[in-house]
C-alpha cells in the first residue's frame, strides 16, 4: 500500500513514470522500420559514450601540455590507453553513422515536406560536430593538429568586424601557450550543445512520424526495444573491431608526434572525417576562403529542401539516385585526394570534386527533381 | 583468455627453451604485427640492449620510464638493476621512477641536426615498424655516382630525400646478446626496431587480448539479439 502511495505522490508532482509507461506500451508505431531509420538514436548514444569517455580524459588533460598530457593518459594512467582509444574511434563512429544518415536523407529525399526542420537539425547537428571534431584533433597536440590550429588562429586574427571579433573571443589571439586550455572548454561546451540539437532532432522527427493506430501499430516495447539492441550491438561491434585492432584509422601518422612551432611536416592532412569539408575549403583562396568554404559546403545541405524542385508528390527517379550515389563517390573522392598529400594531381583532383559536388547541389538536383517530376 | 592463451604460453616456452631467436629476417617479419600479434619478449630485451648501447648515446626517450622495462620480461630486481647503472647528470644513479635518461644535447655534432626523441617513432612515420629497420639497414657501401651528398650527411635508402645526417649506427656485433644470438647489423636493427615498436604502443597485447573477448562477446550477443528480434516480430502477427 505504501508504494501506491509512493507512487501517486511522485506522479501527481512528476507524471514521468506515467509518461514512460505510456511511451514504452502504447501501440501506436508503424511496423517495419528499416535499420537505417535507428542512425539517429545510434548517434545519441555515441555521442553519451563520448561525453563519458571525455570526462575521464578531461580529468587528466593538461591544455598547457597537451601532448605530454595524452602520453601520460596513454601509459601511465590505469587503463587510460583504452579510454584514450575509445574517444579516439569513437568519433570515427559518430561521424560515419552522421555521413551515412545525410547520405540517406539526400537518397531517400527525407528532406522533403514536411521533413525540411528535422533535415535542418540533422545538418547543423553535422555542422556542429565537425567544429567539436576538430577542436578534440587540435586538443590531440600533435605535429599536425599543431599546424591546423596555428594557420586557423593566425588567419583568424586577420579578420574585422564581427567575424574578427566573434574569432578573437574564440581563440583568443594567436595560438600560443593558452590556446589548448582555451579551446577545451569550447570542446566540451559544445559537444554538449550537440545534445540540445538531438533533442530538437527527435522531437522534430516524432511531431512528423506518421499516425498509425489499430491492428497496424506495435508498441515501442518489446517490438523497437528488441530492434534497437541489434542495432546498438552491431554498432558496438564495429566499434570494437576498429578500437582494439585499426586504432588510429584514418589518421596522419605524422600526428603521432609532439607539436614542433619550428617544424612543418610533409603532409598536413587532417583526420577522414574532417577530410572532405578541409578539401572544400582548399580550393577557395584568401583568408576569408576558408570560411567561404565551410559556409558554401554546407549552406548547399540546408537549402537542400529548397533545392529538390520536384513539389510536394514528386517521386524520386532513377537519374536522382544514381546522382546521389556519385555525389556520394565524390566527397569520399574529395577526402582521399586532399589525404594523398600535396601534389598536381591531388590539387586538380579535389578541384574537380569540389566544382562537382557544388554542381550536384545547385544544378542537377533541381533540374533532375524538376524533370523527373514532370 | 588466459585459459586459452596458457598452451600458447607453454608452447612459446618450451621452443624459447633453445634460447636463440628465430629467424625473423628472412623474409622481414615482426610478431607484433598482425590482427592478433603480440611482442616477441626475448626480442624486446634484445632490441633494449641495443638501444641502451648504440641509440641511447644520442636520441632521448622521454616517455619512458625504467618501470616500464618490466613490461620486456624483466624482474623487478633486473629493472632496479638497469636503473641503477645509469648514471644522471648530477651524478647520481637512476630510479625506476625517472625517464629514460636524455643524452647531452650537442648542438655542433651532426651538423646542427637535432636526433629525435625515440618514444613514439614508430608511431609517427608510415608504416613505422619497417622503417626503422630498413632506414638502420639502409646504408649501402657507397653512395651512387650521381648523387652529391650534402657536407655530414650520409646515404640512406630509407630516409626521405635519402641524405641523413645520422652515420651508420650498427656494424654488426655492437652488443653480445646474452641468449646467444648472432648479433648481426640485421638481427639489431630488427630487435631494436622491435623495442621501438614497444616504446611507441605498449598496450598492444592488452589492446588486442581485450579487443578478442570484446569482439567474440559481440558477435554471440549479435546472433542473440538478431534471434530475440526476429522471435518478437514473428509473434507480433
Amino acid at each position: 500500500m505504501s508504494t501506491d502511495v509512493k507512487a501517486s505522490w511522485v506522479s501527481a508532482r512528476l507524471p514521468i513514470l506515467a509518461q514512460a509507461q505510456v511511451f514504452f506500451t502504447e501501440r501506436n508505431l508503424a511496423r517495419e522500420a528499416p535499420y537505417l531509420g535507428l542512425l539517429p538514436a545510434l548517434i545519441t548514444a555515441a555521442l553519451v559514450f563520448m561525453a563519458a569517455s571525455g570526462l575521464v580524459l578531461s580529468v587528466y588533460y593538461n591544455g598547457g601540455q597537451g601532448f605530454s598530457s595524452l602520453q601520460f593518459i596513454d601509459r601511465d594512467v590505469s587503463n587510460g590507453w583504452l579510454i584514450h582509444a575509445f574517444h579516439e574511434t569513437g568519433t570515427t563512429m559518430i561521424f560515419g553513422a552522421v555521413f551515412l544518415y545525410l547520405f540517406r536523407g539526400i537518397f531517400t529525399r527525407a528532406y522533403k515536406a514536411p521533413g525540411e526542420l528535422v533535415w535542418i537539425f540533422g545538418v547543423a547537428q553535422f555542422a556542429l560536430l565537425l567544429l567539436v571534431g576538430w577542436l578534440g584533433y587540435t586538443l590531440t597536440d600533435g605535429a599536425v593538429s599543431h599546424w591546423s590550429l596555428t594557420t586557423s588562429a593566425d588567419d583568424a586574427t586577420l579578420l574585422t568586424g564581427i567575424p574578427g571579433a566573434v574569432a578573437t573571443w574564440f581563440f583568443g589571439g594567436p595560438a600560443g601557450e593558452g590556446t589548448l586550455s582555451r579551446l577545451v572548454v569550447f570542446h566540451t561546451v559544445l559537444a554538449l550543445a550537440v545534445f540540445a540539437i538531438a533533442a530538437l532532432h527527435y522531437a522534430g522527427s516524432k511531431a512528423i512520424a506518421p499516425k498509425v493506430s489499430g491492428r497496424q501499430a506495435v508498441g515501442f516495447h518489446p517490438y523497437y526495444t528488441s530492434q534497437y539492441f541489434v542495432a546498438l550491438v552491431v554498432f558496438a561491434l564495429i566499434f570494437s573491431v576498429l578500437v582494439f585492432f585499426a586504432p588510429h584509422l584514418g589518421e596522419n601518422p605524422l600526428n603521432a608526434g609532439p607539436a614542433d612551432p619550428l617544424i612543418v611536416p610533409a603532409a598536413l592532412t587532417p583526420p577522414w572525417y574532417l577530410a572532405p569539408l578541409s578539401a572544400v575549403q582548399s580550393v577557395f583562396p584568401g583568408i576569408y576562403g576558408g570560411i567561404i568554404g565551410v559556409v558554401a559546403a554546407l549552406g548547399v545541405l540546408f537549402a537542400l529542401p529548397w533545392l529538390d524542385r520536384s513539389g510536394p508528390n514528386g517521386r524520386a527517379g532513377f537519374v536522382y539516385k544514381l546522382l546521389v550515389v556519385v555525389l556520394a563517390l565524390d566527397v569520399i573522392g574529395l577526402a582521399l585526394a586532399i589525404s594523398a598529400g600535396p601534389s598536381a594531381i591531388a590539387g586538380i583532383l579535389v578541384l574537380v570534386f569540389t566544382v562537382w559536388y557544388f554542381l550536384h547541389f545547385l544544378v542537377l538536383t533541381p533540374l533532375v527533381t524538376a524533370l523527373e517530376a514532370e | 583468455m588466459r585459459l586459452i592463451f596458457t598452451p600458447v604460453l607453454a608452447a612459446s616456452l618450451l621452443f624459447a627453451a633453445h634460447a636463440r631467436a628465430d629467424d625473423t629476417l628472412t623474409p622481414l617479419h615482426f610478431q607484433s604485427q598482425g590482427t592478433f600479434g603480440s611482442y616477441d619478449k626475448a626480442a624486446l630485451q634484445r632490441g633494449f640492449l641495443v638501444y641502451q648501447s648504440v641509440c641511447a648515446g644520442c636520441h632521448s626517450a622521454n616517455e619512458l620510464h625504467y618501470r616500464d622495462l618490466e613490461a620486456l620480461g624483466f624482474t623487478p630486481d633486473q629493472v632496479a638493476g638497469i636503473a641503477a647503472n645509469v648514471k644522471l647528470a648530477d651524478g647520481s644513479a637512476a630510479t625506476l621512477d625517472d625517464v629514460f635518461k636524455a643524452p647531452p644535447v650537442q648542438e655542433a655534432a651532426f651538423g646542427g641536426a637535432v636526433p629525435p626523441d625515440l618514444s613514439n617513432i614508430v608511431n609517427e612515420r608510415p608504416k613505422g615498424l619497417e622503417y626503422v629497420y630498413s632506414l638502420l639497414t639502409g646504408y649501402p657501401a657507397a653512395a651512387p655516382d650521381n648523387v652529391n651528398l650534402l657536407p655530414g650527411h650520409y646515404y640512406n635508402l630509407a630516409y626521405p630525400g635519402n641524405q641523413i645526417a645520422m652515420p651508420a649506427p650498427l656494424k654488426g656485433n655492437d652488443v653480445a646478446y646474452a641468449d646467444g644470438t648472432q648479433a648481426t647489423a640485421q638481427q639489431e636493427a630488427a630487435d631494436v626496431s622491435a623495442f621501438l615498436a614497444w616504446a611507441a604502443d605498449p598496450n598492444l597485447d592488452t589492446r588486442h587480448a581485450v579487443g578478442l573477448r570484446a569482439v567474440l562477446f559481440l558477435a554471440f550477443l549479435t546472433i542473440i539479439a538478431i534471434a530475440s528480434k526476429r522471435k518478437i516480430w514473428r509473434e507480433s502477427v
